[in-house]
């Protein structure tokens, strides 16, 4: 009998790294899960390699966009008939810069990627759990939610915001049934960190990935980069009967990283 | 197939509230446990409540004194051979007042019972995890290890203490295999709520239920936690998974902490 038996989850980002590790936790414990991503080609590798059958859907759209954030939790409930678990995952930079070098078309992006993406599939999925009386929002946030790096401003700020976000929601429906956290991952090797490290690197005055990873390492305690399955099993707690008194709550999973 | 088949776990304080509800949910997954508590007839009365057999094992011993925390440790290494999981958990206070009101004798009974204890038990723990490259210690720290509340300062002072101790520690074994985590629960009406609320009650001028009914509203879910919400979490943080998770203050207390 698994933890999530019966329960139907959506996941932005959900076909690679930490949302696809979710996922398969999330199937693992017995759920229904929609993934979404932008490539309908790497949506259908992800279902035939979890190999899920029925239980696991591919929904194709931007997280960026709002007709596909909300798009993503109307399909879910369409498909599978309600929706427990809302983890707005997707999120990242394209082409970080310095604040004085930030250009206003990337500025808008990541404001769109990881804040508005978070408040839009937030307020829809509120919409529908609120009326159920039961409901887990799990958003991916980073240990940037808290610090401040040279470079990734824009990566900083949104993720500083969704964790504002969340506190305020947990409050508003703390009474509810609903649960509403952030989930605090430091480095992961994830694809969009190797696809959009390199650049960031630069960003951030560093040779190269390499030591753009060294560097967040070099804050952790454990001295090297979290994994994906570490934020899908505290994912699965949140997710699951055990996790109904935890809310507003802002769950490293960082080896040590945070001071706070 | 649990996620803590072959481990060894010891709780201080294990015999009833939250250690007992770890105890229970690390059993469940697997692991051997080894609880402790003051009294011997209430902790042969525990090990019974938790199936008996070989798998669980009592040690008496008050964490008020060094040479009970050591010889805690110890016995779990003597009865089960190694010691993979330690929950620092029992604490409490007493002849809470206003600071301008405590006395030596209540700051110092708060900080032996809370902090001396789990720093105590952590060295000794340190002192088998290190070297076998494995280990996950939990120190039962408190929302009022992150906050302050009139009249229980050194409740308050002594989980705050309990909090930095583990940070350091995090830091120090950080590459090693161990984990050092403090979680931080909010109100739970345990046995020692039951004891000792009354007299914080009247500390703060207010009747035992007020009391609760206080700590329920500060939090977002207006209700009090219970102990299987910290077990959840201290079964998460002991399996494989936590592996990632060290030096964290785990707030379980329905968003009352404010970070």
């Amino acid at each position: 009998m698994g933890k999530l038996e019966g329960k139907v989850a959506c996941i932005t980002g959900g076909t690679r790294s930490i949302g696809r590790a979710m996922a398969e936790a999330f199937l693992a414990e017995g759920a229904s899960v929609v993934v979404n991503g932008r490539d309908p080609e790497k949506g259908e590798q992800c279902l035939a390699e979890m190999g899920a059958g029925d239980r696991a859907t591919f929904y194709a759209g931007d997280a960026a966009k709002q007709e596909a954030v909300e798009g993503l939790i109307d399909f879910t409930i369409d498909r599978y008939g309600h929706l427990d678990i809302c983890c707005l995952n997707s999120g990242g930079v394209l082409h970080s810069a310095p604040v004085a070098q930030m250009t206003d078309e990337e500025w808008l992006l990541e404001i769109d990627w990881n804040l508005n993406h978070v408040f839009w599939g937030m307020r829809r999925s509120l919409h529908h759990m609120l009326e159920r009386n039961y409901g887990r929002i799990i958003v991916t946030s980073s240990v940037e939610g808290k610090l401040g790096k040279p470079g990734i401003p824009g990566y900083s700020t949104t993720k500083h915001a969704v964790n504002g976000l969340v506190k305020a929601a947990a409050a508003e429906v703390g009474t509810t049934g609903v649960t509403v956290n952030a989930i605090l991952p430091g480095i992961i090797e994830t694809d969009i960190v190797r696809s959009t490290g390199p650049e960031s690197a630069k960003a951030m005055g560093l040779p190269g990935y390499d030591e753009l990873i060294a560097l967040f390492c070099a804050e952790s305690a454990i001295k090297r980069p979290n994994k994906v399955e570490e934020v899908a099993a505290v994912a699965v707690l949140l997710a699951s009967d055990a996790g109904r008194n935890m809310t507003g709550c802002l769950f490293p999973v960082d080896g040590g990283t945070l001071p706070y | 197939m649990g996620t803590l088949d072959g481990r060894v776990a010891c709780i201080t304080g294990g015999t009833r509230g939250i250690g007992l509800a770890c105890a229970r949910a690390f059993l469940a997954e697997g692991a051997r446990v080894v609880v402790n508590g003051r009294d011997e007839v209430k902790g042969m009365a525990s090990v019974d409540e938790l199936g008996g057999g070989g798998d669980v094992h009592f040690i008496a011993g008050d964490v008020k004194r060094r040479a009970d925390c050591e010889a805690i440790v110890a016995g779990a290494v003597s009865r089960f051979g190694r010691i993979d999981i330690l929950v620092a958990n029992a604490g409490g206070g007493s002849g809470y007042a206003p600071v301008a009101e405590m006395t030596d004798e209540a700051m110092e009974d708060a900080m032996v019972w809370n902090f001396w204890h789990t720093f105590w038990t952590m060295r000794a723990a340190l002192g088998h995890m290190v070297p076998q490259g494995w280990g996950r210690i939990m120190a039962m720290s408190s929302l009022e290890g992150k906050v302050g509340k009139p009249t229980i300062s050194s409740y308050v002072a002594s989980k705050h203490a309990i909090n930095g101790l583990v940070k350091s520690a995090a830091r120090e074994v950080g590459t090693t295999g161990v984990t050092v985590n403090a979680l931080c629960p909010g109100a739970i009406e345990t046995d020692t709520m039951v004891a000792a609320g009354p007299g914080a009650a009247e500390a703060m001028g207010i009747s035992y239920e007020q009391l609760l009914e206080t700590f329920a509203n500060e939090s977002l879910i207006k209700r009090l936690n219970e102990p299987e919400d910290v077990a959840n979490v201290a079964v998460l943080l002991a399996s494989e998974a936590g592996a990632g998770i060290t030096g964290s203050l785990i707030s379980i207390d329905g968003g009352t902490s404010p970070y």
